[in-house]
């Protein structure tokens, strides 16, 4: 048994594995499998100051090694969050260590958000923001491909909150470590990437795209090449902490990740398939460290040999 | 999660098949309206999991129906006996049960008639079956409605079979004949069906629950993708609810129509 502590600039973690937003829902939904407190971290979904519909039906579609989505950020806003029984009182009731991913439509109200989450932080080891999800007409992405913008949502968020604060990444993008440097250089303590890839899927028969919103965030195992690229590029490019993601189905998975530079992982589309996807992944990393005689998690991070 | 071990795997007609699992687990606690959440394939380049109405639950040996519709149902089809699934289930809100002395009334469109199935076993009052089907070779299930004691009635869009026409118009005629009897409805099939009916139920002032179907994902409500409108006190008068947890089956006054 490898020690599996993981220390991410302020933050430290029991263990570098944590669920990626958006497929874990509130936690709660995984409870009833497994204690989520074994978790590294849980990252719920992304929560704004107003509840959200979400985008229209069909939400979701099935390709090659992989899936789309197009939720549109569904959620029951700040206040429900904070106070709702299955949300964060929940997350605190269990023992869970919760990292709440935050957006906003206009760049004051990610500031807005942060600033309600740090008055009422109990519960709360971290924020994240999220200047990535391709799936809204407004916020998320707009201000993850524009440098500019992204330092400055970045600095506003920071100056509301002492949490400490990740800065999700977009992949869609020409030079993400530039973006990596710009979050960091705007006070972020780290990063983590990648979001989803924009994607679509046509029915032939009926010549209509397969999800209602036309494209969707691409996610699953065929997306972890180009995510484990990314990750090593931004892990040449600044010396903050990254946490990776990207199709990660299993501890090995995970592993390559570690090696390009991240100090921890991420588990996202794997949820949906195996609901004890997460554990099995940080059983994989510790099965992986004692088989090759590895006594701490860190060793490996950065470790590849090029 | 549970293994299941495939019992029979066997055509019913056309593109519907019947799947039986060895899932002592889950048919131990499964009721009427729940689903399955079946892993097809666990090698292949697919890899989400299909959730399926429980059929019936006979035993130890848990039943779906399918039709081949796309890559999972394909390969699900060409599954031998012996051969493992991994099954999450029973999962979602079932239906509920009638009253003593009111008739279960079951509207199923297309395969919806495998979600109504288990009713029959559940329910202690034999009640009535409508099904509603493109043509003949669409019609399932109804012999064994028959046996369990059921008044069949079949109507088909072609003519082929039963009533010419939609399902609803074996409701209107049902109402007409017996407009003083208290009856509870159940439906399930394609999602315009559904909310014809609900709309029809409505108007005539009558009770019921419907299951509805959506693309669904993770099966444990995390990802909402699988969400349908229901009445809520919001400004467009809806909300979306998961069918994977919330549902799928739901009060017919919860239901949102557009």
């Amino acid at each position: 048994m490898a020690d599996l502590t993981c220390k991410l600039g302020p933050l430290t973690l029991k263990n570098p594995v944590m669920t990626a937003s958006g497929t874990f829902g509130y936690g709660c939904e995984y409870h009833q499998y497994y204690d989520i407190s074994r978790l590294g971290a849980v990252v719920v979904k992304g929560i704004r100051m107003e509840p959200s519909p979400g985008n229209p039906t069909p939400r979701v579609a099935e390709v090659t090694g992989g899936m789309l989505n197009a939720i549109g950020l569904q959620g029951p806003g700040v206040d429900a969050f904070l106070h709702g029984e299955h949300y964060l009182p929940f997350l605190r009731s269990v023992g869970a260590t919760t990292i709440v991913n935050i957006w906003g439509k206009t760049m004051p109200e990610y500031g807005e958000v942060a600033e309600r989450l740090d008055a009422e932080s109990d519960g709360i080891a971290a924020l994240e923001i999220n200047i990535s999800c391709p799936n809204v007409k407004a916020g998320g992405v707009a201000f993850g491909t524009d440098l500019e913008l992204a330092h400055q949502v970045v600095s506003l968020v920071r100056s509301k909150t002492k949490l400490p604060l990740i800065t999700k990444l977009s992949p869609n993008v020409t030079r993400i470590a530039d973006f990596a440097r710009a979050a960091v250089d705007a006070g972020s303590d780290m990063v983590s990437l990648i979001n989803t890839i924009p994607g679509m899927s046509i029915d032939i028969e009926t010549r209509k795209p397969r999800i209602a919103n036309r494209t969707g965030g691409f996610s699953g195992p065929a997306l972890k090449p180009i995510a484990v690229r990314m990750v090593w590029d931004v892990a040449q490019a600044v010396k903050a902490p990254i946490i990776g993601m990207g199709g990660i189905m299993n501890g090995d998975d995970a592993i390559e990740f570690f090696l390009a530079g991240a100090s921890a992982v991420a588990v996202g589309t794997a949820n949906f398939i195996d609901p004890y996807a997460a554990p099995r992944v940080i059983e994989g990393i510790d099965a992986y460290l004692d088989r090759h005689g590895i006594k701490h998690i860190a060793e490996i991070v950065g470790a590849l040999e090029a | 999660m549970t293994n299941g071990e495939i019992i029979e795997n066997s055509r019913l007609k056309g593109d519907y098949f019947q799947v039986r699992f060895h899932a002592p687990e889950i048919c131990r606690k499964a009721r009427a309206g729940q689903f399955v959440h079946v892993r097809i394939d666990h090698r292949g380049d697919r890899i989400l999991r299909r959730p399926f109405s429980i059929q019936d639950c006979e035993g130890d040996a848990l039943g779906i129906v399918y039709k081949i519709v796309g890559h999972g149902t394909k390969r699900l089809s060409e599954l031998e006996p012996g051969a493992v699934c991994d099954l999450m289930g029973p999962l979602g809100v079932g239906f509920s049960e009638p009253a003593p002395g009111v008739t279960p009334v079951l509207v199923a469109g297309g395969y919806g008639a495998a979600a109504t199935f288990m009713l029959t076993k559940q329910i202690p009052q034999r009640g009535i079956f409508l099904l509603g089907a493109r043509g003949e070779g669409d019609v399932l299930l109804t012999e064994a409605y028959e046996k369990a004691g059921y008044d069949v009635r079949v109507a088909t869009n072609d003519g082929s079979r039963g009533y010419r026409g939609f399902v609803t118009g074996l409701v209107e005629q049902l109402l007409e004949e017996r407009p003083e009897e208290r009856f509870f409805f159940y439906g399930c099939g394609p999602h315009p069906m559904l909310m014809a009916l609900a709309k029809l139920l409505r108007a005539k002032g009558r009770p019921g629950e419907l299951s509805i179907d959506h693309l669904m994902c993770c099966g444990v409500g995390a990802c909402f993708a699988c969400v349908v409108k229901v009445k809520a006190d919001t400004p467009e008068g809806w909300t979306y609810a998961r069918a994977c947890t919330d549902g799928p089956v739901f009060n017919l006054d919860s239901v949102y129509v557009e």
